[in-house]
Parts: C-alpha cells; sequence; structure tokens
C-alpha cells in the first residue's frame, strides 16, 4: 500500500513535470501586457487578459505565416495520402514481379535522413527555378511523408480482410467498386492516423522552411515563431500567446487522432 | 519528427493478414479477368507508379546528386556561373583535416548518446511506473505526456527559452527563491555545454511521451499469467523484471532506441532558435555545421561532403536497425 502510494506521488510529480511548460505558455500569454516581464513571484497568474491574443494576431507577418502554414502542409499532406494509398494497395493486394523489392524500399525511404539531403534538395529547387517559392516546400514535405504514409496504411490495409473485397466482387463490384465501397470506408480510422501524424511532420518542419523560403511573406509558421524576437522584442506575452496560437491546430489534430486510435483498435478487437 | 511515431510501431502489429492473395475467381468473374489480363497485370504497376517516381525523383536523385556534389568545388561563384569543377577528394580532406569537424562530430555523438539514453531510460521507468499507478493518476499522466507530445517543436523551444530566461525567467526565480542567490541573473546559454543541456531537457522532455506509451504498450501486451507464475515461485520484483518483463519488451525497446537515436543525430531546430549553435560554435552540431558551410557560407561542395560523412554514420545504425527488424519481421514482409 506505502509502494502504491509513493508510485502515485511519483506519477503526479511526473504529471507536473510534463505540464508546467504548457501551463507556461498558457498563463504568460494570459497576463497583463507590463506584468509578464517582472522580478515578482509570479507563478500563479492573479489577472486574466487576452489582449496578447490579438497582438499576436495582427502581428505583421502572423497571419501570412499561417495561411502559408496551412496551404503548404494540406497540400503535401493530401498527396502523400492519395499516393500513399495506391501504393499501400498495390504492395497489400496484389502479387506482382518485384513486390518485395519495393516493400524494401518504402521501408529505407521512410528512414532517409532529409536534414543530409538539405544541400542537393536545395540546389534542386534552385534548378527547378522554386526556389523561395512555396511549392519547393509542398514537394519537399510530400516527399518526406509519402513513404511513411504508404507504409502505415499498407499496415492498415492488411487489417481489412480481403475475404470482404472479393465477396463484394462476387455481388458484381468490380474492382474500383470493392474498393471505393468496402476498403475504403474500413479504412478510416487508419487514413486520419496516418494523415495527422504526416500532418505534424509538416507543421512541424523547420530547417527547409528556412532554407527553401527567405522572403517574410511566404513564411511558413514555425521561421516566423523562431524570428519572435524580432517580432515581439521582450515582449513574452505576445510571443507565449503565437506559441499557442501555433500549437492549437496541432493539439486538436492529436487529440482527434487519439480518439480514432482507439476506435480503430476496437474495431480490430470485434472483428477477430 | 516526433510526431510520427505512434504509428510507426502500431501499424505492422495490425497487419496480420497475409497479403496479396490472388481474388477468387469465381465461374461469371473468370470471362472477364481473362479478357482484363494485360491490364490486371500491369495494375499493380500503374498504382506504384506514382509513389515510385516521387521517390526516385524527390529521394533517390537527392542522395545520387549529394554524393557527386561532394567531389566538387561548388560555392557562390561556380553555382552563378553553372560552372562544373571536379576537385576529387578535396572537400573530403578539406572536411577531416578540420579540427572543428571532429569536435562538432564528437559533441554529436555525446550529445546523441546522452539524449537517447535519458530518454530511454526515463521512458522505461515512466512505462513500468504507469503499471502500478491507480487509474486517475495514469490518465493525468498520461494527458499531461500527450500535451508535451504535441505542442510544434518551435513553439515547446520559445517556452523553455522564456522559461530559461537571464532576468525574468521563472527557473530562476524559483532556485533564488529557494535560496540558491548565485542563480540571479545567471545564463543558461553562456556556455556550450550549458546551452545543449537545456536543448537536451527540451528533446527528452518531447520524446519521453512516445517510448513511455509505446513501451506502456508492450508491456500490457506481457501475458498476466507469466507474471502470476513468476509471484508462485517466488520471485522478487527484480528477478520478475528480468526473466519475464525484459525478454517480452526487448525487441521494442531496441526498436524505439534505434529510432531515437537516428531521430536525435539530426537534430537542427531547437538547436538553432535556442543559441543558432553559439555561444562562438559551442553548440554546433553536424546538423548545425552543415547548414552553416552550406547555406550560411554557400560552400555548397564542402558542405555536401559533411552531409555524406552525416548520412554513412546514419546508414549505419540503419543497417543495424533493418537488419534487426528483418530478422523479427520477416514473414510480414
Amino acid at each position: 500500500m506505502l509502494k502504491k502510494s509513493a508510485a502515485n506521488v511519483a506519477g503526479v510529480l511526473l504529471a507536473l513535470f510534463f505540464l508546467f511548460p504548457t501551463y507556461w505558455m498558457i498563463t504568460s500569454a494570459m497576463k497583463p501586457q507590463g506584468s509578464t516581464i517582472t522580478s515578482d513571484y509570479d507563478l500563479v497568474p492573479l489577472s486574466v487578459t487576452f489582449v496578447n491574443f490579438v497582438t499576436a494576431w495582427t502581428k505583421p507577418g502572423f497571419l501570412s505565416a499561417l495561411g502559408n502554414s496551412l496551404m503548404v502542409t494540406l497540400t503535401a499532406v493530401l498527396a502523400a495520402i492519395v499516393v500513399g494509398i495506391t501504393a499501400a494497395v498495390a504492395m497489400s493486394r496484389f502479387a506482382f514481379r518485384g513486390r518485395k523489392s519495393f516493400v524494401l524500399l518504402m521501408l529505407v525511404a521512410q528512414m532517409a535522413p532529409f536534414e543530409a539531403l538539405l544541400i542537393p534538395m536545395f540546389l534542386m529547387m534552385r534548378d527547378l527555378q522554386l526556389y523561395e517559392h512555396l511549392s519547393s516546400l509542398v514537394l519537399v514535405y510530400f516527399a518526406v511523408t509519402l513513404p511513411f504514409c504508404a507504409w502505415t496504411l499498407r499496415g492498415f490495409v492488411n487489417g481489412i480482410p480481403v475475404e470482404l473485397e472479393e465477396a463484394a466482387m462476387v455481388d458484381g463490384c468490380g474492382r474500383w467498386g470493392a474498393f471505393q465501397k468496402v476498403t475504403l470506408p474500413l479504412l478510416g480510422p487508419g487514413l486520419v492516423a496516418t494523415s495527422v501524424f504526416a500532418f505534424i511532420t509538416a507543421w512541424n518542419e523547420f530547417l527547409f522552411a528556412k532554407v527553401l523560403i527567405r522572403s517574410q511573406d511566404r513564411e511558413t509558421l514555425p521561421v516566423w515563431l523562431s524570428g519572435f524576437q524580432t517580432a515581439f522584442g521582450t515582449d513574452w506575452g505576445g510571443a507565449m500567446a503565437a506559441s499557442v496560437l501555433f500549437t492549437v491546430p496541432a493539439l486538436v489534430f492529436f487529440l482527434i487522432v487519439q480518439r480514432k486510435m482507439v476506435a480503430g483498435v476496437t474495431a480490430g478487437a470485434v472483428k477477430g | 519528427m516526433t510526431a510520427v511515431k505512434t504509428t510507426e510501431t502500431a501499424a505492422p502489429a495490425g497487419g496480420t493478414t497475409p497479403p496479396a492473395l490472388p481474388p477468387a475467381v469465381t465461374g461469371g468473374a473468370r470471362k472477364r479477368r481473362r479478357r482484363g489480363g494485360a491490364f490486371d497485370r500491369a495494375l499493380p504497376y500503374l498504382l506504384l507508379a506514382p509513389a515510385l517516381i516521387a521517390i526516385l525523383w524527390l529521394i533517390g536523385f537527392p542522395v545520387v546528386s549529394v554524393f557527386v556534389t561532394s567531389f566538387r568545388q561548388l560555392n557562390l561563384g561556380e553555382l552563378v556561373r553553372g560552372e562544373i569543377v571536379w576537385t576529387g577528394i578535396d572537400n573530403y580532406v578539406t572536411v577531416l583535416q578540420d579540427e572543428r569537424f571532429w569536435t562538432v562530430t564528437l559533441r554529436t555523438v555525446v550529445f546523441t548518446v546522452s539524449v537517447v539514453g535519458v530518454s530511454v531510460g526515463a521512458g522505461l521507468l515512466i512505462a513500468l511506473l504507469m503499471r502500478v499507478l491507480t487509474p486517475w493518476v495514469r490518465i493525468l499522466l498520461q494527458i499531461t505526456m500527450l500535451c508535451a507530445w504535441a505542442m510544434p517543436i518551435l513553439a515547446s523551444a520559445t517556452v523553455y527559452i522564456w522559461m530559461f530566461d537571464q532576468n525574468y525567467g521563472i527557473l530562476n526565480k524559483t532556485l533564488v527563491k529557494l535560496g540558491f542567490d548565485q542563480f540571479a541573473g545567471h545564463s543558461w546559454f553562456g556556455s556550450g555545454t550549458s546551452t545543449l543541456s537545456v536543448v537536451g531537457l527540451l528533446i527528452v522532455w518531447q520524446a519521453i511521451p512516445f517510448l513511455a506509451f509505446s513501451l506502456y504498450a508492450g508491456l500490457v501486451g506481457v501475458p498476466r499469467d507469466l507474471y502470476e507464475a513468476a509471484g508462485i515461485d517466488g520471485a522478487s520484483g527484480w528477478q520478475t523484471f528480468r526473466a519475464v518483463t525484459w525478454p517480452e519488451i526487448k525487441s521494442l525497446l531496441m526498436m524505439v532506441t534505434f529510432l531515437s537515436t537516428l531521430w536525435d543525430f539530426k537534430v537542427f531546430a531547437q538547436i538553432w532558435v535556442f543559441k543558432e549553435g553559439g555561444p562562438s560554435g559551442e553548440s554546433t552540431t553536424l546538423a548545425v555545421l552543415q547548414y552553416l558551410e552550406g547555406i550560411a557560407k554557400s560552400h555548397f561542395g564542402v558542405a555536401a561532403a559533411i552531409s555524406v560523412l552525416m548520412m554513412l554514420i546514419l546508414g549505419l545504425i540503419t543497417f543495424q536497425y533493418l537488419r534487426r527488424l528483418l530478422q523479427t519481421e520477416e514473414g510480414k514482409i
């Protein structure tokens, strides 16, 4: 019993350790201007304001960076999912010459050290005249997420019994019909999970966004936020509010996927 | 790449159905299938074509190109004029003779090993702890870990910079309050070691959730009767861990250790936003060095040589990882 309560105390302390930066980000963002930078000990906020969020939202560059980030990330993830799903179906539903080597290629490509490909990517985008264009980032994020999407979706397609598709085909569906009416709906949770993880990868990406885009109006959010000291000076309240706004989309998607993942697992359990 | 982690481990577990069963050929369908034979044979290749082209173009070509570039003299002048100047292994000689390269490599290795060691160790301990927690404490811990995991890297880095701020950071204020007066105005980013320690703490803090969640999932999968049997045999806690838990999660632990090593070795964003590799280059790692040489100084050839050396190190780790993965997953491919 004593051992159990000691474990629980350790658990609560760890929870505090993991929560604190989030707590500090939110409370700093909600402190009135002028009371963030203070030598007073202010662990617990005494007054709450949303002024900082307005400041961050209206800072030059924030909205365009948010738009750029959303545009680049969503386009790249959508492309990676569509291309990934066709490859996944091919890998998991067909027997053909070279299948095994293709599966291996996907596995290896997934581990490609993109950071080490910075120089050739930069030179390639320059040759393609895509340097300084957001489409270069779309291409990079598509390439970064594609092997992961194809590999993961292959796992999810493998989890759907092929007999279901066969039954639909016996009932007169074509290949496409069977895929569209049987496989695709069952793939739902897997699709959501995969695209969310791909989304977060692209949403976080910093190095390529910094190197391939120099002009301020085409910056993505991570790069914009990395220059927060030029944007905010020592206005930590504003910087924290911007961080909160940057976190919200990722957190929302994360919570969605947690639920869907659980749903996917239980669905599998019922199937047996 | 933090976020990508769960499904990677979760997905193969789900995929137990043997793939690639040819669709059942029934009486009615047989005729149509024979007519569409050529198309059917081509179909998998057509489905694979977009992915294959994309991978060869956007990953394969750069990999070849980085090797080729590393044998060229390619500075801003050559780039603008479009000149191709081959220099053989000059770039490698330059890099390998540079004392700074060895310092940076050693620093990167030490940094990676410490961050991976601490995060995997802590992840395993937390996973073990989660098993004995009261449900509400466990859920609380899981939710807070989820918050840490979901926070975008740049947001969490900004928060850490603020918490460790020299004059108004909450950490220094707390330390002073606790009686450690020497921390008033203490700069956490005054030396490379101190900067990298804070960066390491940030990375560990964000890496533990993935590690703890996947290891916990592995622990939950260990059959209960094994523990009961160990209990009946009178095994102590440590003996149970050695004899029951360890063999069951060893391969999972290997896998997450390899993945963490791959990820932590090439970290750039966190190190860059804290101090841009400073003060005076003391927190520069290989990823930062490559950026400084290649992008900041426009020495593309030299930077490509650094990239190739990075890839060799990562390639060795990946090779080891793949060999193990293929050994354990042989039947699934």
